[in-house]
């Protein structure tokens, strides 16, 4: 259940610290936040700001050197691989760059790969809907090699959808993308938030991604230097400017 | 180029150690029969010449006709006189030398069962080559001595009773001494020495020898004695210097236990065949997954041949490693194998382990050929990677016309094998030429399976995943896939496996077979009675058992056979020559093709009733007559006065009268005995009163009914069998080395999708399940398609033994359980490969490249 504040997932002075010694990379060094219901946010920064470190560690896949993460009431920071497998596969929807899919299987089954995991039964109206929503009710029985790069990323934003998580991570979706496919997948996101009251924290480099987010949180050495409401493309592309 | 290959190959070491493994255990198979073999025949070596020490030469009777039993022809007393009257000789004096029985107080058997035990006489100080370690020499009746091993062994001491069984009644003996042959061991043989008399007593050979030993005068040649003793004796004698005669020993152990070399190396080099398939995938998939590295070689200028050169180099290392590491390994393997013989009960004689360079020679070119060639292809294919790959990606795709090619070839090389497997079985040539012909082409079906498999492999996956499908649902679904993913992997990694189920499943059927034939023929001829045979079931029985048994109780009579092998004169090959007593078809059925009972009743010594073959051979009708010669140089002209339909090894190919066993044969121990009995009597009680006597006077006899008898046979198929299982084990085990080699190529492939698959929610217990589930199917692929093939195979060499009598049953339980067990190796296969793959760092993977 959420938190009463309606805060999905709560950062407290996050530190990451790799390596020791002199050689010592501080990747993030005391961040706080908190993603609130059904918003959409975007994580930005230069190469090192410590933007992917921030996502993996909300979502489980790392941990912190300090600091503790809340996930829908539970502190994530001290579980181990059979409570995380579990959370990720109840609570946390996930969409990457690259290799989404699995290449054996069809595109309705990858997209409904994380109920199969679990061993649930998807429930039809709602994988039906999602596959209207992408737009790929021609090519349920497809196998990712007959399908574009954008479509297959839509299956796997479906498929992050799938099992109606707490939260979707989004890490650079739309890297690996021409713009059209990905303005596609961003609408996709935008929709998922919009009409399925959904979650969504990506990390990208891509201004015009962020643009589509609620709130746009910049980092730069390992900390937050601006957050609040993105504004347009080119208000995003003036912000990274000032940063450098 | 150089210091790349071995940078590369030392970055993967653990995998360049499990593709060495594959060529390993092989080399080390090969070598270690070879350190084996040769171990045992220098053991034999050190054996003759010990056994020598004091003669000069040595005299025996010729043996024109080898005998199955090892028995040789013996000399006459009258060759002594004759050769102590030539000058030089200083000594001269008779030996017997003859296989016996060794039995303790409670007539427990001394020494195992198929290890030989010889009954030996004592000789005269300066040509006596046993040691006497403790006690003395036997003298006179009712005095033995043992080899102090077979006594240790035994627990047998000074003072204590020997009880030896010659051709005759057991007679009971004084342990007097304990002896010892220098330092060479014996093995499981053992010795035990009697004095002349009561040796040749023992052995029913009165006033014969079974050899001379002659000692020279100081100052005389060995040569020229020799030739000075040639010309006093005749021409059946045969006069030796002491190095001739145990050169001879060597050769005829050579001979005889070269088989022994030759079964043992097959399995090496099956072994082998099934690790190029190992070598052969491992390269290709690690070709496959470093094809943006070849990409950059090739953008940075490197030639195509240095490409080539670089892959074959590690070809060459891992050869290198194959041949130093499999030679080491041969050591421990020839450890293995003679723990394995002395486990059944063939102790072989032995000494420190012979390493002759021949083994190093063959090792070392097993080892780089097999890798050398196996890699061939998978570096002929690295060439072909272009530049831009460094960029993309690359992935040579195999046309479609190319994939017909492959199939038509397939086809082609199969039809090949089949024809050579089918002449080698129509028979010509010699048992060598057809059994090269019948493996050629085996090989050639195999290889052309191999090449047809991976169009199996999607059919076969399906067959064999369904039902883990159905079982455990996504993870079942996605190994089926994951199987089916690269085919031609699958295949080669399924085919190695398929080659040695192959051979598992023709042993398994083929003895089935075996075991089935042999229980119908027994069924059928040993009606109801009881029979008398010697306990290692093919050494003749002591005279006098028969005679003693007819007097039990309850019997109505005995049949006896006595056999022999001869020389048929003319065409020149040995035959089984038999001599039964007119009653034996009280015993056993004899098919009558011409003639009939009473014509055998009255069998006269110079007539003989032939098998339907061996008239065909020689093209012999009734009344016609053929010539033999026997061991003893006696030339018996016999008439055909009858024909009987061959049989599974009961009649052998010719009938004789039991007098001319006797005189032309000197044959008078039976083989078998048919204790025929009065109607009505107590089978049972019979038994028991007939092992009691056999027990007492004839302890080498035991009697069986016929279920007993039965038992007996398959038990001895069934050693043999499992032997042939143990050997097997070895290809097994390489070709599960290749699922743990692929399947951990695989997973280390897939990485990245595995960690997305983590990410998503998957368990490691799923991940381990699924890559788990992944082996299964390859391993049931290959032991399907093993399956299949052996049967076939045993279907096929059965075909021309029917007329022998030999049928073929399937044992499908048995092929059930190799299918189980199957499986089962390939979860333990899986172990390593689904312990990694569940290991895998989720963000790690997740951001590998």
């Amino acid at each position: 259940m959420a938190a009463p504040d309606g805060q999905v997932v709560v950062a407290q002075e996050l530190t990451k610290v790799y390596g020791s010694g002199e050689t010592a990379v501080v990747a993030l060094d005391g961040v706080s936040t908190a993603f609130e219901r059904d918003r959409f946010t975007a994580i930005m920064g230069p190469s090192g700001s410590g933007k992917s470190t921030l996502m993996h560690i909300l979502a489980g896949l790392d941990t912190p050197t300090a600091g503790t993460v809340t996930l829908d009431g539970v502190d994530i920071t001290h579980l181990d691989d059979g409570e995380l497998t579990k959370l990720r596969r109840d609570k946390l929807g996930f969409v990457f760059q690259f290799f989404n899919l699995l290449p054996v299987l069809t595109a309705e089954e990858n997209l409904v790969l994380p109920l199969s995991i679990a061993g649930r039964k998807p429930e039809e109206a709602w994988v039906d809907q999602l596959i209207r929503t992408v737009g790929l009710e021609e090519r349920r029985t497809h196998r990712p090699a007959e399908l574009s790069g954008g479509q297959q990323q839509r299956v796997a934003v479906a498929r992050a959808l799938v099992s109606k998580p707490a939260v979707v991570f989004a890490d650079e979706p739309t890297g690996n993308l021409d713009s059209k496919a990905s303005e596609d997948v961003l609408d996709l996101l935008r929709r998922a938030v919009d009409e399925f009251r959904q979650t969504v924290v990506m990390v990208t480099h891509d201004p015009a991604a962020a643009a589509h987010a609620d709130r746009l949180i910049t980092l730069r050495d390992g900390k937050i230097v601006q957050d609040g409401a993105p504004g347009g493309a080119d208000d995003v592309i003036e912000l990274m400017k000032q940063l450098d | 180029m150089t210091r790349l290959s071995v940078k590369s190959l030392w970055a993967r070491k653990v995998r360049a150690f499990a593709t060495s493994l594959a060529v390993i255990l092989g080399v080390a198979f090969i070598a270690g029969s070879y350190v084996l073999t040769d171990t045992i025949f220098a053991a034999f070596d050190e054996i003759f010449t010990e056994s020598l020490q004091g003669t000069s030469v040595v005299i025996t009777a010729q043996n024109p006709v080898e005998q199955e039993s090892g028995e040789v022809a013996t000399v006459p007393r009258a060759y002594l006189p004759k050769v102590r009257g030539v000058a030089g000789v200083k000594q001269a004096a008779g030996a017997i030398f003859t296989p016996g029985g060794f039995f303790d107080e409670e007539n427990d058997a001394i020494g195992t069962k198929f290890a030989p035990k010889f009954i030996s006489s004592t000789l005269p100080e300066g040509l006596e080559s046993l040691t006497y370690v403790e006690g003395k020499k036997p003298e006179g009746p009712g005095e033995a001595s043992l080899d102090k091993s077979a006594a240790e062994s035994a627990g047998l001491e000074l003072g204590d009773t020997l009880k030896i069984v010659g051709a005759g009644k057991v007679v009971p003996f004084k342990l007097v001494g304990l002896t010892q042959l220098g330092q060479a061991s014996f093995g499981g043989a053992s010795i035990a020495q009697v004095s002349l008399p009561v040796a040749q007593a023992l052995t029913h050979k009165r006033g014969r020898f079974d050899q001379i030993s002659v000692a020279a005068e100081s100052g005389v040649a060995e040569a020229a004695l020799k030739r000075r003793i040639e010309k006093v004796l005749p021409l059946s004698a045969r006069v030796e210097t002491a190095k001739e005669n145990a050169a001879r020993g060597s050769e005829e152990i050579r001979d005889n236990l070269g088989f022994l070399q030759t079964i043992l190396l097959v399995f090496g080099y099956v072994a082998v065949l099934v690790g190029a398939f190992i070598i052969f995938n491992t390269f290709s998939i690690t070709v496959a997954q470093r094809v943006a590295e070849f990409g950059v070689l090739r953008t940075l200028g490197a030639s195509r041949r240095q490409i080539l050169g670089s892959v074959l180099l590690e070809a060459g290392v891992i050869g290198l490693i194959g041949g130093i590491v499999g030679i080491a390994g041969g050591f421990v393997i020839a450890l293995g194998l003679r723990a394995l013989f002395a486990a059944i009960g063939a102790d072989l004689p032995t000494t420190s382990l012979v390493l002759e360079s021949r083994t190093v020679i063959v090792s070392f070119v097993v080892a780089f050929v097999v890798t050398f060639l196996s890699a061939l292809v998978p570096a002929w294919r690295s060439t072909r990677v272009p530049p831009i790959a460094a960029l993309h990606g690359f992935t040579p795709t195999v046309s479609r016309g190319r994939r017909v090619v492959f199939v038509a070839l397939a086809a082609l090389l199969a039809a090949i094998g089949v024809a050579f497997v089918v002449a080698g079985l129509a028979g010509g040539g010699g048992i060598s030429g057809r059994a090269a012909r019948i493996g050629g082409g085996g090989i050639a079906v195999v290889v052309a399976v191999s090449l047809f498999s991976p169009s199996l492999v999607r059919p076969l996956a399906d067959v064999a995943g369904r039902p883990l499908q159905w079982v455990r649902g996504l993870t079942g679904r996605l190994a089926r896939e994951n199987s089916k993913r690269n085919p031609g992997r699958t295949a080669v990694t399924a085919a190695a496996l398929m080659i040695s189920l192959a051979l598992v499943t023709f042993v398994t059927v083929f003895a089935s077979g075996l075991k089935s034939s042999v229980a119908q023929v027994i069924e059928e001829n040993f009606a109801g009675g009881l029979v008398i045979e010697n306990t290692d079931g093919f050494s003749p029985i002591p005279a006098g058992a028969a005679f003693a048994a007819a007097k039990v109780p309850g019997v109505k009579s005995v049949a006896t056979i006595r056999g022999a092998e001869a020389k048929v004169v003319g065409p020149g090959n040995t035959v089984k020559v038999n001599g039964p007593s007119p009653n034996i078809e009280e015993g056993v059925e004899i098919e009558w093709l011409k003639g009939g009972p009473a014509k055998l009743r009255h069998l006269r010594d110079d007539e003989a009733i032939v098998s339907d073959d061996f008239a065909n051979e020689n093209n012999l009708e009734v009344g016609d007559t053929f010539e033999l010669l026997s061991q003893s140089e006696v030339h018996s002209k016999l008439r055909v006065a009858g024909e009987f339909e061959s049989k599974v090894g009961v009649f052998g190919d010719v009938l004789v009268t039991q007098q001319v066993m006797a005189d032309a044969f000197k044959q008078r121990q039976d083989t078998t005995d048919f204790v025929i009995l009065e109607p009505g009597a107590d089978a049972e009680k019979v038994q028991a009163i007939l092992t009691l006597g056999a027990d007492r006077a004839f302890p080498t006899a035991e009697v069986l009914n016929q279920g007993e008898l039965r038992e007996e046979r398959e038990a001895q198929i069934d050693q043999i069998v499992r032997l042939f299982y143990l050997l097997l084990a070895l290809a097994v085990i390489i070709s599960l080395i290749g699922v743990v080699n692929t399947l951990g190529l695989s997973v280390y492939e897939r990485t990245r999708e595995l960690g997305m698959l983590r990410a998503i929610g998957m368990s490691r217990r799923q991940v381990r399940t699924m890559i788990r589930y992944e082996a299964v199917i390859t391993a049931l692929i290959g032991a399907i398609l093993g399956l299949a093939l052996g049967v076939v195979f045993a279907a096929l060499i059965a075909q021309p033994l029917k007329q022998e009598g030999f049928t073929l049953s399937y044992p499908v339980g048995t092929l059930i359980g190799i299918l189980v067990l199957a499986a089962l190796a390939g979860v333990v296969a899986a172990i390593i490969p689904a312990r990694r793959a569940s290991r895998l760092d989720v963000l790690e993977s997740l951001q590998y490249e």
